[in-house]
């Protein structure tokens, strides 16, 4: 047995040790990266989409207007436990169908979500304005 | 040394050496499951990884100190497994059975919005709940109750150095072929839909998956080590 074979660890033969040594290395990229995708993942997304400037509850919603092209939609929350799927049956969602289909919503930016909300409650704002000075 | 004595001395030095060693894996596997465990969990990552790595350490001292100990490629390989088989069936079973609780339908489906839109597109529209995408549920139907049950038992029968967790390793990396080569076709093949309008299209997806390539880095180890190492 060779001196550089008795340093090898239990398992691996030298004519494999090169192949071993790079897999233990890529072994231990994934497992940190998995470990830091793990821990930022969810509040990464929360920053990106809204929080704290939106609460969970109320970026579930823009989420889902956004999906359904729908500016009615707001998130139950809690959704009754033997109540039908959420969006079962609905008809607003824009999508362009043929052999595959094709969604037709926008990309949401970073924070867009809170921009997008701030604009439709003041563009609600104003039409109700505008309905009052009508009525007068 | 009498001849008597050499009799008695040797299977006592050879027993405080096989006990030193039981006691240090035992040990660093004390630090290095919780973590892995808490890891899984997604979420509570940054309580996992440093204990991961303090087991690690411990690993490392025993085989510096000549204990007979499990390899450190034994110890990532079984660990990371363990991490890709929990993150998939956390992140699926929200999926499947928990679609309507709030994360699913707020950072499942921003998940989808940023990565991958077949979590976003008609999310929650099918009668089963959650994610819409062609082909996705019979994915996580067939591989969470399956495939990563299998790797999570695989993976522990593996770092206990036993013969059936190396080779029911071997089988369910296998099985992470197969699950590999057919998640991207299919995703490939609707790709019009998955990756519509996303915020970080195909790259992002790669960028974010690529990690868990873990059965194309334990496939050749496990076919090449010597396979006395493992005992029955």
């Amino acid at each position: 047995m060779s001196s550089s074979e008795k340093r090898l660890p239990p398992g691996t033969t030298e004519s494999n040790a090169r192949l071993h040594k790079w897999l233990q290395r890529g072994l231990f990229v994934c497992l940190t990266a998995l470990a830091l995708e793990g821990t930022f993942t969810f509040p990464g997304l929360m920053v990106w989409y809204g929080f704290p400037d939106l609460s969970l509850v109320e970026m579930c919603s823009e989420l889902s207007k956004v999906r359904y092209s729908d500016d009615s939609r707001e998130c139950i929350f809690p959704h009754p436990l033997f109540a039908p799927s959420e969006a079962a049956g609905q008809k607003t969602s824009q999508d362009k169908w043929g052999v595959q289909p094709k969604p037709q919503y926008k990309r949401i930016g970073f924070r867009e979500l809170v921009k997008i909300r701030d604009e439709r409650l003041a563009r609600q704002a104003a039409a109700k304005q505008a309905q009052a000075s009508e009525r007068r | 040394m009498s001849t008597a004595s050499f009799e008695l001395d040797v299977p006592s030095a050879y027993d405080d050496h096989q006990s030193a060693s039981r006691e240090a894996q035992r040990k660093a596997d004390r630090w290095m499951l919780p973590g892995a465990i808490l890891m899984t969990t997604a979420v509570l990552g940054p309580i996992g990884f440093p204990l991961f790595l303090k087991g690690m350490a411990e690993q490392r001292k025993a085989l510096l100190q000549g204990l007979a100990v499990r390899p450190m490629i034994c110890t990532l390989l079984g660990y990371l497994v363990i991490m890709d088989s929990g993150l998939n069936s956390i992140g699926w079973s929200l999926d499947l059975i928990a679609h309507h609780s709030l994360i699913s339908r707020t950072l499942v489906t921003a998940w989808g919005n940023m990565f991958d839109s077949g979590y976003f597109w008609h999310y929650n529209e099918l009668w089963i709940g959650g994610a819409t995408a062609p082909g996705e549920k019979g994915w996580e139907i067939a591989l969470v109750p399956t495939v990563f049950c299998m790797r999570l038992a695989a993976a522990i029968g593996f770092l206990q150095m036993k013969r059936w967790g190396h080779q029911w390793l071997i089988v369910t990396c296998w099985f992470g072929v197969i699950y590999w080569v057919g998640y991207v076709a299919n995703m490939t093949v609707f790709a019009d839909l998955r990756y519509a309008h996303v915020v970080f299209p195909v790259w992002g997806w790669w960028l974010y998956d690529i990690f868990y390539i873990t059965p194309f880095l334990a496939i050749p180890y496990l076919h090449t080590v010597n396979r006395e190492i493992f005992s029955d």
